[in-house]
């Protein structure tokens, strides 16, 4: 996903990304039941544990982009996402609907604070009522790969990914590709493995997949142990 | 758009998410896409849900379906054919009564089914 990028943002580590994604699904729990399996309630926790407004509607006519997905207003605690990605159009939709929800909460809760202090941006700070961050499908200005980061994290959180890979593998091992017989760059043989936890997660195969790479549970090979 | 027309979205949002519906969620117990609802919650429908997904919603919601209906500005499904079954004496009823009270009305209902009651005994 990408951006118009009207301000810039500090440099935030993987690591730090993925406390505060921690953090939002600790939130929630202190006041709902805790979220215990896959999927993440990411719409619950948009609406109903964030109070943001959300709608559904022609972003893309109305930005003027045709590769629009989300966007969000920080002064009106407002997250739309583009109706293109309505999953009760196609039910293949559903992880990227998601995805995208998960990516402006990304920025609500690693952007806003920090352009809101910033006065230099306050000055713009969508006075002419257009959105702080118009997220599209191409080129990745640093604080939209910081909300894909967040997403990631929100929607995969680390302990449901290694319970989930468990249960499915029957144990919290790594898998080699070679010893699945997939070449890495074979982006479709690796989607379709990662197919069965996407669905679980209602994530894209691609987001779990990236995922799962980016926790170690699929490498290219398994380093020889030393015990 | 009517004033209660543009009330009828927000109350919609706010009744769903006091009952713990994401958008999604509700979309799907109406019958609707979430793209519509979202419309709908927004008032940026041209024309308003049919009185059939308004009960089913203030149903759901645990709202009057009359109300909602009235608020979305529809007419209740049967009403038509009530009309119509007696196209001259019923409009003249309606005119009659208008004006009444609430309270009044509800009188007046209960009366004529009270008589409807003693007309069908045996």
């Amino acid at each position: 996903m990408s951006a118009r990028s009207k301000y810039s943002v500090p440099f935030l580590h993987h690591k730090v990304i993925e406390e505060h994604a921690e953090m939002l699904l600790g939130e929630w729990a202190l006041e709902h039941p805790a979220i215990a399996e896959p999927p993440v309630p990411i719409e619950d926790i948009l609406e109903l544990g964030l109070k943001l407004d959300f709608e559904i509607g022609d972003l893309r006519g109305t930005l003027g982009h045709d590769d629009v997905l989300g966007a969000i207003w920080f002064g009106d605690r407002l997250i739309k996402v583009d109706q293109s990605l309505d999953p009760t159009r196609n039910s293949r939709l559903l992880g990227r609907y998601r995805f995208t929800i998960a990516h402006e909460v990304g920025h609500w809760r690693l952007h806003r604070q920090h352009l809101m202090n910033d006065p230099s941006a306050a000055m713009l700070f969508e006075q002419d009522g257009t959105p702080a961050f118009v997220c599209r499908s191409t080129a990745k200005p640093s604080e939209e790969k910081q909300a894909d980061i967040f997403a990631s994290c929100v929607l995969m959180p680390r302990r449901l990914v290694f319970e989930a890979w468990e249960e499915w593998r029957g144990s919290r091992d790594e898998v080699a590709l070679a010893d699945l017989a997939i070449n890495p760059d074979d982006e479709i043989a690796l989607d379709a493995f990662c197919r069965p936890l996407a669905e679980r997660f209602e994530v894209s195969a691609q987001a779990m997949r990236y995922r799962l790479e980016k926790l170690e549970l699929i490498v290219k090979e398994v380093e020889p142990r030393l015990f | 758009m009517s004033n209660d027309q543009q009330h009828f979205g927000p109350l919609v949002r706010q009744k769903r998410l006091d009952k713990g519906y994401s958008l999604r969620k509700f979309a799907e117990l109406v019958g609707v896409s979430p793209t519509y609802l979202s419309l709908v919650e927004k008032g940026k429908v041209e024309r308003p849900p049919t009185a059939e997904r308004v009960r089913k919603m203030a149903e759901l919601l645990g709202e009057s379906p009359d109300q909602w209906i009235a608020l979305a500005g529809r007419v209740p499904e049967d009403l038509n054919e009530i009309i119509r079954s007696e196209p001259e004496a019923m409009p003249e009823l309606l005119r009659a009564a208008k004006g009444l009270t609430a309270e009044e009305l509800r009188k007046l209902a209960r009366r004529l089914e009270k008589k409807r009651d003693e007309e069908e005994k045996p």
